[in-house]
């Protein structure tokens, strides 16, 4: 596989020198990566929890009295919520996790936050995305992972849309919505004339559009090469998130190389009947990441794939008058697989000393971040990050 | 200062510019009935829309046997309104204005609320009092229930339609603060709506309904009033709060002349729009017969509709079977813009996050569908290239010399020049 890869890689960028169909910083360090052995196989799939996940229904304080008072209709009742500690346990939904929790390789973090919260979905989605509080950058931390590992294709999203996390500074890093439909099929007759239509000089956005196309020709391209090596190991559950989770291991399994892939769940902005919207959410979730837990398992990857999620904020500890939540700050990220120190990180949210009803975040994301980025990637946080990050070691 | 106005009559290669920009695209017939026509009158022409509406619609989403596909037919619909009706540049609007004023059918499942709600877009595409545009919004069953403020209620606030009626709708992020957000949704209380609610009455007309009871009465400061404001007033304030200007000026350059509009071009539409208190139609006019709107060529990245709708007009507006478009709209959605569901509150980015390699994949199955594929429709008369491309000289001719006129038509519908507007 490493030589393929390496092989790719030189091609890539014999074929950027010809075309340019990369931006000038990405061909040098793929030329310079096609000397270099890809480093360890490993791959980090990010969860985006779309909308604004709840974390204290997610990971419970059951013991704590201020969060049943301040929750009379929507809290997990006591004897629902799947123990963990003698004060915090899960949500019910996410009972296909508990297996991985017992064996150690299911990690909470709690009171997860930044600086100044904006409790507008997109602002803070962008600052996660970013990994920049004061929201000056645009580029995404994984379009710098790109850069910085120097392979346009060292990271992909699964799914229809490009999140800006996988934006670098003049292009985007692929989205793979199917992979079985991740290739071109041309009219009889127009192979030459469709390298001839995408070779033409052009500028601004047009430019834009002709690189994109040819990139997108060499991504199909590396794609279809190797994904019929994939036989699936688990029953997926059916649903969008199932299908792109099932793709995200097929890509592992297949080798295609990708460092990092990400996968998104939409909905939890619960404002209004939440219990419903959540529990069902939380379930998907549960279901869909036990699945490809388990299908790693089955392919013998399982040591080489961590998962990491998140959601752009939590909500309000008190619930509105419409057994909702509005918009918060702090909430939980998790993290799961074998390369996972599992256990709590961090203390419970402390209920009784809120910021304007809000939990106040103890921990930066970027520490969390950091984490993976240094600990299973192998990659200088710093540069990625811009900056010097603590957080919980929750990489084993 | 106002924009100023182009000069000089339409070449053709302006005509084709202000229909791609206006209509989506058109043929050379139509780009030649424009020229030698002076800017003002032909964008005053463009505008002067009423409600007629494309004749045989086959899509009819009052007779859904469910939820679910009323809301296909829906989409289905206005599709086939978009690809027949007599007036493109008022459903152009109006799809901008779906993704300002955003609504979602993951949440709105009711037929008559989305056909309502697309009717008000229509009626106010080119509107002449932005603040009733959007009191009118607000106080529409499918908005009521997108953003919760349906369940908003003295001493139980929701906050969701408070905080997105600035952030998104009117004045933008910056000029409020958390307590504005609070205080509106004090002031928003009560406003509800009647009928409609639940699976079984999807067929079922709403009304808005204010509940008195409901309805915080006390004191409140918003954007710097204080009083004891209602919910008309909230909306005005936000509404006619001079940050909305650059924010709908912006908004507008985004539909129609740039995805990274001129500052100062946008500063002159947000005066004229103070100017006038919000007249979005005076904006436009000024707009669209402006010499930058003509001077800013190929800036924008069309979006999946715009793509597809912009493909079957410039062949001619052929005749496609209703089951070809419904699943075109489905196409849509698969390329990243699936009609009345954006993905978020904040819709479609659009620009280059319209662009990635499995939508590119889908605009060359969609250009096949349309030209060398079995089902493609029979087109009465092959498009010239200032109709595909917008100028009178192609700049594919050395790759498209020597194919036959099915193959030309495909390759020029996935080429970066056919892409942008």
């Amino acid at each position: 596989m490493t030589v393929d890869r390496r092989d790719f890689l030189k091609y890539s960028a014999l074929a950027v020198a010809a075309t340019s169909g990369m931006p000038g910083f990405l061909a040098r360090a793929a030329a310079q990566a096609a000397t270099q052995p890809a480093a360890g196989g490993k791959t980090l799939v990010v969860i985006q929890l779309t909308g604004g996940n709840d974390g204290l229904n997610t990971l419970v304080p059951y013991s704590n009295g201020a969060y049943y008072a301040a929750r009379p209709n929507i809290a997990i009742p006591r004897k629902d919520v799947l123990t963990l500690t003698p004060d915090l346990g899960m949500h019910p939904s996410l009972k296909p996790l508990m297996p991985l929790w017992e064996s150690g390789h299911l990690a909470w973090m709690e009171n997860v936050g930044y600086p100044n919260p904006n409790r507008s979905h997109f602002a803070s989605m962008a600052i996660w995305h970013t990994a920049d509080p004061t929201q000056a950058q645009a580029e995404g931390w994984i379009g710098r992972v790109a850069e910085k590992i120097g392979d346009p294709f060292c990271a992909s999203n699964l799914g229809g849309t490009t999140p800006q996390a996988l934006r670098a500074s003049e292009f985007s890093l692929p989205s793979i919505d199917r992979v079985d439909s991740f290739q071109v099929r041309l009219p009889a007759g127009l192979d030459g004339a469709f390298e001839r239509l995408l070779n033409l000089p052009r500028e601004g956005e047009a430019d834009y559009l002709g690189r994109a196309a040819r990139q997108m020709v060499a991504n199909t391209r590396e794609v279809q090469a190797n994904v019929a090596k994939y036989r699936p190991g688990a029953k997926y559950p059916e649903g969008r998130f199932g299908l792109n989770l099932q793709d995200a291991a097929r890509l592992i399994a297949a080798g295609t190389g990708q460092r990092v892939l990400y996968v998104s769940l939409g909905g939890f902005d619960t404002h209004a009947g939440q219990r419903a919207e959540q529990d069902e959410l939380l379930a998907t979730l549960a279901s869909g990441l036990a699945a490809f837990q388990a299908d790693l398992e089955a392919q013998g990857l399982a040591d080489r794939v961590i998962v990491m999620g998140f959601s752009e904020f939590g909500r309000r500890v008190a619930e509105n008058g419409s057994a909702g939540t509005d918009h918060g700050q702090g909430s939980v990220m998790f993290a799961l697989g074998q390369g996972v120190k599992g256990g709590i990180h961090g203390d419970s949210p402390d209920l009784e000393n809120l910021a304007d009803g809000d939990i106040r975040y103890r921990q930066d994301f970027r520490g969390v971040y950091a984490g993976a980025l240094t600990h299973w990637l192998g990659l200088n946080a710093r540069d990625i990050l811009r900056g010097d990050f603590a957080g919980p070691e929750w990489v084993a | 200062m106002p924009l100023p106005p182009l000069s000089r009559k339409l070449s053709a290669e302006d005509a084709a510019h202000l229909l791609r920009r206006t209509a989506f695209g058109a043929t050379d017939a139509g780009i030649r009935a424009l020229v030698g026509r002076p800017a003002h009158e032909v964008t005053r022409d463009l505008l002067s829309f009423g409600d007629e509406r494309a004749p045989g619609n086959p899509f009819d989403p009052s007779s859904a046997a469910t939820p679910g596909a009323g809301i296909q037919l829906t989409r289905a619909a206005w599709l086939y309104e978009l690809f027949y009706g007599p007036h493109p540049l008022r459903e152009l609007l109006a799809l901008a204005w779906s993704n300002h004023f955003v609504i979602g059918t993951d949440k709105v499942r009711n037929v008559p609320m989305l056909t309502a709600y697309l009717g008000l877009l229509r009626r106010h595409s080119a509107t002449t009092d932005f603040a009733r545009f959007t009191l009118e919004v607000a106080q529409s069953p499918a908005m009521l229930r997108y953003l919760d403020n349906d369940q908003n209620r003295k001493g139980r606030p929701n906050e969701n339609f408070s905080r997105e009626l600035l952030e998104l709708f009117t004045t933008g992020i910056g000029p409020y603060t958390e307590d504005d957000v609070r205080e509106g949704a004090r002031a928003l209380t009560g406003w509800s709506f009647e009928g409609g609610r639940g699976n079984q009455n999807f067929l079922q007309e709403a009304r808005f309904l204010f509940r008195p009871g409901q309805h915080d009465t006390g004191q409140k400061t918003y954007l710097g009033q204080s009083g004891n404001l209602g919910g008309e007033d909230v909306i005005r304030l936000a509404a006619t709060h001079p940050a909305t200007a650059p924010f709908i000026a912006r908004k507008l350059h985004r539909a129609l002349v740039a995805d990274e509009p001129d500052p100062a071009a946008v500063a002159a539409s947000a005066e004229t729009f103070r100017r006038t208190h919000g007249n979005v139609r005076a904006v436009l006019e000024e707009l669209l017969a402006s010499e930058h709107f003509y001077s800013r060529r190929a800036a924008i990245i069309r979006g999946p509709v715009a793509f597809i709708t912009g493909a079957v007009r410039t062949l001619g507006q052929p005749k496609l079977e209703a089951k070809q478009i419904l699943t075109l709209a489905q196409t849509a959605g698969r390329m990243g813009q699936l009609l009345l569901e954006p993905d978020t509150v904040k819709g479609w980015d659009g620009g280059r996050e319209w662009i990635n390699d499995t939508t590119l994949l889908l605009r060359m199955q969609v250009a096949a569908s349309l030209t060398t594929a079995g089902t493609a429709p029979k087109l009465e008369a092959q498009p010239s290239d200032l109709a595909l491309l917008g100028t009178e000289r192609s700049p594919l001719a050395g790759v498209t010399d020597g194919l036959n006129p099915k193959q030309r038509l495909y390759l020029t519908l996935i080429s970066p020049e056919f892409g942008l507007a």
